[in-house]
């Protein structure tokens, strides 16, 4: 039986040890890599490295690149001294193969960021996690999400969380939710998606009074033009060019009119100052309304009152700069050219002129109560310029209780769970260092007559229990301390034109063992192809000459002999 | 500005230089200039930039400094004749210029004018389509043409505090300026200010430019392609060996020179573009040549030294638009000499070595299928040929590889992180390896060993070219131009056709 055993490990030894295995391998080692720079250059780095050079399949392949030499090594023992390069060669080979290995191991690969005198001590590593901050209890729970490349189920359980699916790369793609919470039949929380256009430009735009819409807003600006999203009950009284320029919005009821309607005449206080008075009939009170100053109504001691229904809108406020106004189906806005307010009802994809450089207004769709949201679904990145220009946002669906939430890297959710505050987010981990830096100064050399940088230089004050120490950092010169090296990576600037620097900061064990076995490489290289020359003796002419002389007269004579 | 007008039309009516080309002339082209991140003479930007913008060495009659001096005038309101155009050879942008199919340039002074349409096209043309680039192209051209009609790309130096400050030539004319030295007695004003400026900037800051300017001048790569070229001639056609010597000798020597003055220029390693990659491989693969041919006592080494030398000398000399032997500034990363003139050096130049074991292995191929045949004996001498600038390719590879690595773990803090012209360097050494290791068996015989070599040539291609020009990713991106894919699909195409057609003919002198 053992003997059976040690017959099979020396037919393994043999043949992952012999020529034609490692022929195979290194052209496969080749054609792997291949492979992987065409992934890197459509889909960018990382995600070649997670479906091609860091995944299982191709580091099996370099373990039996790594045992294919260990053997072919082994099996040339005792030495021969034809052999001495090609032992050397080998057995740099295999010292650079267990310093990466180290360095895979147990090698940390980071960045850490300096604001402008800012204390920093935390590296931001490469490795995605969700983080579920418990913010009363200053408790914080992290899960280390996959290093895939697709859709991933990951099925895991913390508490009342449950992560479901994993999408590393993702879009978002829009859909309509039903809404969570019930509210009163009468309560406005319409969503429209409108497309503003004209021959240069068109922008779809999508606006909400959804309490629960956190993707939508009820205002915007494009450029001058303001654009706002009101309940659609006001759009009639919108239109209406009265006098006063004020529409009063009735919130029980959702219904809008004009104090001219009522019969209700618009004052000036002395102050010159407008107001108007309105009977509010349930509670038997008199409103004061200062249409200019404030929606709320006040009473005679001029306090405001909060329990009224009607609010007051002043249009006056609208007439000088451009501005849109949409209640869903309506939309209303003032024309300077005819001096008057126009609008009025918009058939869904029909386009309406507005005064504005040419554009047009067109309704795309209107929903009463339905949530806009997003849906994140799987993608395979696109790389362009080294940027990733679709798929990078990672996202992860998880469900408490009965509700399933996406949570992005973009946007994380905040939650009441049982009355304590809860904030999930997907972030890359994180480690704090034993010692803290701030940047205390950034150099930029431009080169002359451009805006190209020529260098640029990280000057750092680093705090340890020695006390605080100076270093300077810039490309090609790294900071060593405490087995860290910080490397300067890049920069960024603020508005106030402040720069940020961004330094690398890696701990690699096995960096000595790397670069003895580099040496080992070259020097028997050079043993093996330079110093054990065979005798040289020309056999042949590929090309032949009429003035054969001392060059390779020999040589051919002693050829034709 | 006024008066500055009158000045001119009072000088230039009343002397002997009474029309164009005012006070411009080829003369003008040893002024310094600052453009680009770097000072150089005239002549080479003006060169440059007529180059760039019509496409043309000259523009009518005028040469390219003439040129641009009198259309840097049209800055200070002075009119010329000339009627520069732009090459135009996209049939959609013909389509949209409103030209003939059988046209082939554009009046800049046009697509000036219609600067707005052509922005507006731009942005509407599909995404990175040749139809969106050639728009680009032309854009660049404009903007550089009306910033040179401008008179804002002609930096002039003046003396200021810490060496120099540089001024566009409409800030530097200015009227005081040349109505005082018109009081002085100054027949040429003009020009006297600008070579005042030239005499101020050599004598209190350098005078490095003017040696660019001999250099540029000198025309070297035209001589060194001549020399390179009768070399093979003599060898090859004339079978004169000795001839052939001497002119391999003066190729190197011109070529040195060549390589001497860049780095004198640059102040660096010549290795940062393609143009002096290709360059330095093909004067690393004579030396190559020479040296080992001297060693070995064969002329076969020289032959294809030789051979391979021509090839780069063409592609410098006629690939102008792929490789551009502008001298720029480098990114802050690759400002370091010594790693530079190490690591990219012996990269460099085991292409070359690599690259004289692809020509050989091709003339192998042809001899044998075209030339009569090979007999056993002399196919495994022929592949002992090829085995010899292998090696040096390789154990160059290889330390240029581990030197890469070294350099990207001292300044990034990792040996390797699989940016794709570092593993395309690591993919080429496999490769050569796979063969290498694959000679000691039964599957490479001496004569499968020419064909594999010749085909192992693509992947030096592929590293060297096709990272920059098919990929065109990662942190390497520094390198990228436009252009050169045709390049490489034509030559990947020609060696597989070649190893094709040379594998089905018959060898006469062997049994197969």
């Amino acid at each position: 039986m053992l003997s059976k055993l040690h017959h099979m490990y020396e037919k393994f030894e043999a043949t992952i040890g012999s020529l034609k295995f490692a022929v195979i391998i290194i052209a496969l080692f080749s054609l792997v890599m291949t492979v992987g720079t065409f992934v890197e250059s459509y889909f960018g780095t990382e995600f070649a490295g997670r479906t091609v050079y860091k995944t299982w399949p191709f580091m099996l392949l370099q373990f039996f690149m790594f045992l294919s030499i260990l053997f072919a090594t082994y099996q040339r023992l005792p030495p021969k001294k034809r052999l001495y390069g090609f032992y050397v060669i080998h057995a740099g080979l295999i010292i650079i193969g267990v310093g990466s290995a180290i360095t895979y191991l147990a090698g940390i690969d980071g960045n850490i960021h300096l604001p402008p005198n800012t204390p920093a001590r935390q590296i931001m590593l490469s490795n995605d996690v969700l983080k579920i901050e418990f913010v009363n209890d200053e408790k914080v729970y992290t899960y280390n999400l996959p290093s895939a490349a697709f859709e991933t189920h990951i099925n895991h359980k913390f508490q009342e969380f449950e992560l479901l699916d994993y999408l590393p790369y993702s879009e978002k793609v829009f859909t309509w939710k039903n809404e969570l919470k019930s509210y009163p039949k009468t309560a406005p929380r319409h969503t429209s998606q409108y497309m503003i256009a004209n021959a240069m430009v068109s922008e779809k735009i999508l606006m909400s009074i959804h309490p629960e819409a956190d993707d939508a807003k009820s205002n915007m600006s494009l450029g001058p033009l303001s654009v706002n999203y009101l309940p659609e009950a006001l759009g009639p009284c919108f239109v209406k060019n009265n006098p006063s320029d004020v529409v009063v919005w009735n919130s029980t009821t959702s219904e809008c009119f004009v104090p001219e309607d009522q019969g209700v005449s618009v004052e000036k206080t002395t102050a010159g100052n407008r107001f108007f008075v309105l009977k509010d009939n349930d509670k038997k009170r008199l409103l004061t309304f200062f249409p200019e100053l404030s929606p709320w109504p006040v009473n005679k001691e001029m306090q405001v009152i909060q329990d009224s229904p009607y609010r007051v809108f002043s249009k006056q406020l609208f007439k000088s700069k451009p501005t849109l106004f949409v209640f869903g189906p309506y939309h209303a806005y003032f024309n300077k050219d005819e001096n008057q307010w126009q609008g009025g009802l918009l058939e869904e994809k029909k386009s309406v002129e507005l005064p504005w450089m040419g554009f047009e207004l067109t309704l795309l769709q209107h929903q009463a109560t339905k949530v806009p949201g997003f849906e994140a679904t799987p993608i395979i990145p696109i790389q362009k310029n080294g940027e990733i220009i679709k798929g990078g946002t990672r996202a992860l669906k998880i469900k408490i209780r009965t509700q399933e939430y996406w949570i992005t890297n973009e946007k994380g959710l905040v939650l009441l769970v049982d009355g304590k505050k809860v904030e999930l987010y997907l972030t890359k981990e994180t480690l704090n260092l034993p010692f803290e830096f701030v940047l205390t100064n950034f150099k930029m050399d431009k080169d002359p007559g451009t805006n190209n940088p020529a260098s640029y230089e990280s000057f750092v004050r680093l705090f340890s229990e020695e006390g605080p120490s100076d270093h300077h950092v810039f490309m090609n010169n790294p900071l060593k301390y405490n087995g860290f090296t910080f490397y300067q990576a890049s920069y960024s600037q603020d508005q106030q034109g402040n720069y940020s620097s961004t330094l690398t900061a890696n701990v690699d064990q096995g960096r000595p063992l790397k670069y003895l076995g580099s040496l080992f490489l070259v020097f028997g290289a050079i043993w093996h192809y330079f110093l054990n020359r065979k005798r040289w003796k020309k056999k042949a002419d590929l090309i032949a000459t009429k003035d054969d002389t001392t060059f390779n007269k020999m040589n051919t004579e002693s050829a034709n002999a | 500005m006024h008066k500055l007008i009158f000045i001119i039309s009072v000088l230039f009516s009343s002397t002997l230089f009474a029309q164009e080309p005012y006070f411009c002339s080829s003369e003008l082209g040893k002024i310094p200039i600052q453009q680009g991140g770097r000072v150089k003479p005239l002549y080479v930007h003006a060169n440059e930039t007529i180059k760039y913008v019509t496409g043309e060495k000259k523009i009518g009659d005028y040469d390219a400094v003439t040129a641009f001096c009198l259309l840097s005038l049209q800055g200070m309101g002075l009119e010329n004749s000339l009627t520069p155009t732009a090459k135009v050879e996209h049939v959609d942008l013909k389509k949209f210029l409103g030209m003939q199919p059988s046209d082939h340039t554009y009046s800049l002074k046009e697509l000036s004018n219609q600067i707005q349409d052509i922005r507006l096209e731009w942005r509407q043309a599909e995404k990175d389509s040749s139809y969106q680039k050639s728009l680009s192209a032309v854009l660049g051209q404009v903007q550089l043409y009306n910033d040179i009609i401008a008179g804002n790309n002609w930096m002039i130096a003046e003396p200021a505090a810490d060496g120099a400050s540089w001024f566009p030539l409409v800030a530097f004319l200015t009227e005081t300026k040349v109505a005082a030295k018109k009081a002085s007695g100054s027949l040429t004003p003009f020009k006297d200010l600008l070579f005042e400026s030239a005499t101020f900037y050599s004598s209190k800051v350098s005078d490095q430019y003017t040696l660019e300017y001999h250099f540029a001048k000198a025309h070297l790569p035209g001589w060194a392609m001549l020399l390179s070229l009768l070399g093979l001639a003599s060898l090859v056609l004339f079978k004169r060996f000795n001839i052939a010597l001497i002119f391999a000798l003066s190729a190197i020597g011109v070529e040195t020179a060549l390589i001497v003055f860049r780095i004198i220029i640059s102040g660096r390693a010549p290795v940062t573009n393609m143009y002096e990659t290709v360059l330095f491989s093909g004067w690393g693969a004579l030396l190559l040549g020479l040296i080992i041919g001297h060693l070995k006592k064969e002329k076969a080494f020289v032959y294809v030294g030789l051979a391979y030398n021509t090839m780069t000398m063409m592609m410098m000399n006629f690939a102008t638009g792929m490789l551009s032997d502008r001298i720029s500034p480098l990114v802050p990363v690759l400002r370091d000499n010594f790693w530079l003139s190490t690591h990219v050096t012996s990269i460099i130049i085991s292409y070359g070595a690599l690259a004289l074991s692809w020509v050989l292995a091709n003339t192998v191929l042809i001899k044998r299928s075209f030339g009569g045949g090979i007999n056993a004996e002399d196919e495994r001498y022929f592949a002992d040929l090829i085995y010899t600038c292998m090696k040096w390719g390789t154990v160059l590879l290889a330390g240029g590889v581990i030197l890469g690595g070294v350099w990207a773990d001292y300044s990034w803090g990792r040996f390797w992180g699989w940016d794709p012209k570092e593993t395309w360097s690591l993919i080429v050494l496999m490769i050569y390896m796979a063969i290498l290791h694959g000679r000691y068996t039964a599957w490479i015989p001496p004569k499968r060993f020419a064909t594999l070599v010749a085909g192992a040539f693509m992947s030096v291609m592929m590293a060297w070219f096709g990272v920059n020009y098919i990929l065109a990713s990662g942190l390497h991106s520094y390198g990228f131009s436009e252009g050169g894919a045709i390049f490489l699909g034509s030559f990947f195409l020609i060696q597989i056709s070649l190893i094709l057609i040379t594998g089905l003919k018959k060898n006469k002198l062997q049994r197969s």
